[in-house]
């Protein structure tokens, strides 16, 4: 997919310094180093760093951008915690329909170093893009203060280069849902697949169409069979023989039936639509499926179980969720580590749960009964959020990700064999590495 | 001019037998039974995908799972729950605003340039065509970013004028070639009689060619008004307010529970409702596109 | 750009040298006046963006350092035009243009003459017709993606019904299929607008010119394509030419419908890919100008030798 990037030895030359606009630190010293001429790159590594005491003596106004509001929980968090604070008011921006978009008009305020957003909601899988570009405010000590009321696979999305630029505020991990009456709770993938061929309505969904939820698909697979795609030095680990056992498994999969081969064409919702029809037995998706098969002729037969394990292995999964950062060039910035301690509370992640239907980042909030009352598979999304792991954490995520989804497509729907896919994927996501 | 119109010369068919009908009496009884089932065809390739929009727009919840040709139980839940919604109402305004001033800027402006394109001696015409052409080819993705910086930098931002600035840019083209490819067939001889009048060539413009040009000013007017109604990366890029918002970013913003689930219900509703102000523009157009302004001739 | 070169340049008939009368000096201000507006706008709102990408795609960008940039000319556009990702799309774009744009035209003149019959009803045939252009193209994708998803979809649902083929296929998943299905939704939404635009040009030619011809005792055929057809030539090329220039940046549908899976990836989905996803500004910014040249060739290949007002208008040299 790559344009044969050469290896950049990239110099210091044009950077543009048209307006230093507001004389935060960071903007100051971006400018210097850029205009200097010095060979240190400016990144993350000069990052100012959020003051967690700092939030107590806030004031004034505090703008969160993201994404827009779908299930509510921003606009709510942002109205409750001003109600909560008395001294500051947050108030949400939605800056994009889609995530894509989201992301977009994020990196167009950024690079403008614009002042209008203090606060974004960022998905997990920028935060090592954002970082590494500086435009975040390193928010280490703010993360070590909270520590121990965040489960730690969901602060670990935040990483990159050993410091945090971000505190979760909800997560997100992948579930199985089930036939009850026609298929059983799934232990392992290769069972559950067995299952799944055993009759016509028992098949699989899945989201297998070429974009970022194949990825994701592919790589809960991957890590409970042991596999990865970076290691932790950050070298290319994919060309190994799980990969090639998941690829073989998943395109076996849909030759003999366990998966039907509309899900090439599935993200998450026609993959929920197809499930709804009855036609199915399992469904791998997101939390939210919940509360709408619920509303369906399904609702009493359907059950819910974390993602099963790799025969042989250990159950795991890929984080998703969305974690709060701060620009770095906010103005507020006092204000918006006010706004993330109240967002991460254990009080409100609770409501979180109960209000938004959000997963929390706060362990306890799990076993709240009246969370439970909402969310009676809290158990099993808890088990699936710890033991979960982060997408691959690099600056240079999406060229990564599109080299997984886009060869893991061409063995799926057979255009290319497994080892072709593989060695293709690894030769990418070196590329794209090396673009960086 | 109605006279001018009637007794112009035509071109060259001038010695062919006049015939004092219209094209457009001819047998409305006439029509061959293939053509019906042409008209039948065209009809069920239009309103097919358009049916399934309308089929899902009654369907909410589960059914929309169900794949049904008929809703079992159709219901205007959807349509009530867009209208309820202040923000499609404030889109409603700002697309209508948008594009009602866009498209009469467009046609003023166009129309002017058309006319020296097409008539008058100008120098360089093949370049400023190839220029015109060039402002609605470059790819909006690679100048959307930049005009999101400056439009910042001038406060246009945000703002229903910041909309329609950039949407007049693109539509212009549309709009000039448009009306320069129809001025060109209009009989020269007609303007001719207005010069032997003594009328300059804005008046001639004005008076001859405007009126003639009926038809294509009328279809010019559809295409630039949809073409703008129906734009999206620019007016994505430049707005982040419901104020400014115009329809298709504001469907795109509809939202269910979750950040995963498409409201199809509502979005289809939404698009249902949109094409009513298209519908009726139509409407009022069509008497227009077909006005049978030609009684006369051709350009050879 | 030096597209210039490729327009119809002077022609030799045109006499340069004739000496400038007060008339002509008068009527050259006044088509001045008259373009200028026009040319005023687009120049202030596209010239710096468009200038401003044409200086990104000849510098490579650090996607790590916010504002690290190297001058390498021409090394952006040579690597893509290097790639085999860029020669596929450029592939699949023009299949996709190739089909669907002669099928819009052929669609097209026939409905634009159905449109122009004497008939009862035909107000609501023209209003019919016209509905398809009137939905948003990211709602008619959806539509399309829904009507011909498996097992829930209209298209799907019918074909099984009556045991047609294609019943069970996954439209979106095959190759040929997924092309298809894209090529449909673009015909099925634009259609109308090489309609309107064609039956502009048909009110154009006079009922006189028909009857002649029926006296001259040409058959229904023979009329529309020795009189009819000649005569739509402008109105067709006007079409072509802007119904081309749209489907060569086709973004939407495949976007939406296939993410590019399946031999569907366009020329302008990579140029996205790399200017928006992986924000590799230099390289996208070159294949958005590697677009844009592509498309400025057809459109002035189109102009000069397919005839029409636009060529005459651009031959006219004084």
């Amino acid at each position: 997919m790559d344009l044969n990037r050469p290896a950049l030895p990239l110099q210091n030359r044009a950077a543009r310094n048209r307006k230093a606009l507001a004389a935060t630190a960071i903007a100051t010293a971006l400018l210097l180093s850029a205009c200097g001429g010095g060979a240190a790159p400016q990144g993350a590594e000069q990052a100012a760093a959020a003051d967690p005491a700092s939030g107590a003596n806030a004031s004034g106004a505090v703008n969160i951008c993201g994404v827009k509001d779908a299930s509510g929980i921003y606009k709510g968090t942002a109205e409750a915690f001003t109600k909560a604070n008395g001294k500051v008011t947050a108030k949400y921006t939605e800056i994009g329909a889609t995530t894509d978009e989201a992301r977009t008009q994020i990196v167009q305020r950024l690079e403008g170093k614009s002042t209008e957003c203090d606060l974004f909601v960022t998905d997990v899988i920028w935060t090592s893009e954002f970082a590494s570009q500086g435009w975040l405010l390193d928010q280490t000590k703010l993360v070590e203060a909270n520590k121990d009321r965040l489960i730690p696979s969901t602060v670990e999305t935040t990483k990159y280069q050993d410091k945090y630029w971000g505190s979760p505020f909800f997560t997100n991990a992948g579930l199985i849902y089930y036939q009850k009456d026609k298929v059983a709770k799934p232990e392992s993938w290769q069972q559950l697949y067995a299952e799944a061929a055993k009759a016509p309505g028992n098949g699989y969904v899945y989201q297998g169409k070429q974009y970022e939820g194949l990825t994701v698909n592919f790589l809960e697979m991957l890590y409970s069979a042991g596999g990865e795609v970076l290691n932790e030095q950050g070298d290319v680990t994919v060309d190994s023989k799980e990969t090639r056992d998941v690829l073989n498994f998943m395109s076996d999969g849909l030759k003999n039936g366990s998966a039907d081969r509309a899900v090439l064409t599935y993200n998450e919702d026609p993959a929920r639509l197809a499930y709804e029809s009855g036609d199915f037995g399992y469904q791998r998706n997101w939390p939210h499926v919940y509360r709408l098969l619920n509303a369906t002729p399904l609702a009493s037969s359907f059950g819910v179980a974390p993602l099963p394990a790799w025969e042989g292995g250990k159950a795991s999964g890929v984080l998703g969720g969305w974690n709060l950062a701060i620009s770095a060039h906010s103005t507020n910035q006092a204000g918006a580590v006010a706004f993330i301690d109240f967002a991460t509370t254990p009080d409100w992640q609770k409501h979180v749960a109960m209000d938004y239907s959000q997963a929390p980042v706060n362990e306890a909030a799990y076993s709240d009964p009246a969370v439970l009352q909402k969310m009676p598979f809290a158990t099993e999304l808890l088990a699936s959020v710890k033991g979960a792991k982060p997408r691959p954490i690099s600056p240079v995520y999406p060229q990564i990700s599109q080299a997984i989804y886009k060869n893991v497509y061409a063995v799926l729907s057979g255009t290319a064999s497994t080892e072709e896919a593989v060695q293709k994927m690894a030769e990418e996501i070196t590329t794209a590495k090396a673009s960086f | 001019m109605s006279t001018l119109t009637a007794e112009r010369p035509t071109a060259e068919l001038a010695t062919r037998p006049k015939s004092p009908k219209r094209r457009r009496l001819r047998g409305e009884s006439k029509l061959h039974p293939m053509v019906w089932v042409f008209v039948i065809a065209v009809m069920g390739f239009s309103l097919i995908p358009f049916y399934w929009l309308v089929n899902t727009s009654l369907k909410k919840g589960a059914s929309l799972s169900q794949g049904e040709l008929f809703p079992s139980q159709p219901t205007l839940e959807n349509y009530l729950v867009v209208f309820q919604n202040p923000e499609f109402l404030l889109a409603l305004r700002n697309s209508v605003i948008i594009a009602v001033v866009t498209t009469t800027v467009a046609l003023v402006f166009a129309s002017f340039a058309a006319y020296a394109l097409a008539r008058l001696k100008m120098r360089r015409k093949a370049m400023i065509l190839t220029l015109i052409l060039s402002v609605t080819t470059f790819p909006a993705i690679a100048i959307a970013a930049p005009m999101f910086s400056i439009w910042r930098e001038i406060g246009l931002y945000d703002t229903l004028l910041g909309l329609i600035i950039p949407k007049l840019t693109f539509a212009l083209p549309l709009a000039i070639y448009t009306l320069t490819s129809f001025f060109k067939e209009i009989p020269r001889e007609l303007e001719e009689s207005a010069y032997m009048d003594g009328a300059t060539p804005f008046v001639a413009f004005r008076k001859v060619i405007l009126p003639l040009a009926v038809p294509g000013l009328a279809t010019t007017a559809i295409l630039v008004f949809i073409s703008v109604w129906n734009e999206f990366l620019l007016a994505v890029t430049l707005t982040t307010s419901p104020e400014a918002r115009p329809v298709p970013v504001a469907i795109a913003f509809f939202s269910g529970t979750s950040e995963f689930e498409q409201p199809l219900g509502t979005i289809s509703a939404a698009s249902v409702i949109i094409t009513i102000p298209l519908v009726i523009l139509v409407l009022l157009c069509q008497k227009r596109i077909v006005s049978g302004m030609t009684a006369g001739a051709v350009k050879g | 750009m030096a597209i210039k070169t490729l327009l119809p340049g002077r022609s030799p008939s045109s006499a340069t040298a004739r000496p400038v009368s007060g008339r002509d000096r008068a009527e050259r201000k006044l088509a001045f006046r008259m373009t200028a507006p026009s040319l005023v706008i687009m120049a202030l709102v596209a010239a710096v963006p468009i200038g401003y990408a044409i200086w990104l795609s000849l510098n490579q960008y650090s996607v790590r350092t916010a504002g690290l940039s190297r001058f390498v000319g021409l090394e952006n556009y040579i690597n893509a035009l290097a790639s085999h990702e860029w020669w596929a799309a450029f592939g699949q774009t023009f299949l996709f243009a190739g089909i669907s744009v002669s099928l819009e035209l052929i669609l097209g003149t026939a409905m634009a003459l159905l449109l122009n019959l004497a008939f009862k009803g035909r107000a609501v045939l023209r209003t019919v017709v016209l509905l398809p252009y009137a939905i948003i193209t990211v709602v008619s994708a959806i539509t399309w993606q829904t009507m011909f998803q498996p097992n829930m979809g209209l298209v799907t649902n019918v074909l099984s019904t009556l045991g047609l083929p294609g019943g069970d296929v996954v439209w979106l998943g095959e190759h040929g299929y997924a092309m298809a299905v894209i090529v449909m939704a673009d015909v099925w939404k634009t259609t109308p607008f090489a309609a309107l635009i064609i039956l502009a040009g048909l009110q154009v030619i006079s009922a006189e010119t028909y009857e002649a011809a029926e006296l001259d005792g040409a058959s229904k055929w023979q009329t529309f394509v020795n009189i009819t057809l000649p005569l739509l030539r402008p109105a067709i090329v006007l079409a072509a030419i802007f119904r081309t220039m749209d489907a060569l940046r086709v973004f939407d549908l495949p976007f939406v419908l296939t993410r590019g899976a399946n031999g569907t990836e366009s020329m302008s989905m990579l140029a996205y890919t790399q200017l928006r996803e992986n924000r590799l500004v230099g390289e996208g910014s070159a294949l958005s100008i590697l677009t844009f040249l592509t498309v400025m060739v057809v459109s002035v290949i189109y102009v000069r030798f397919a005839g029409g007002n636009i060529r005459d208008v651009a031959k006219e040299e004084q």
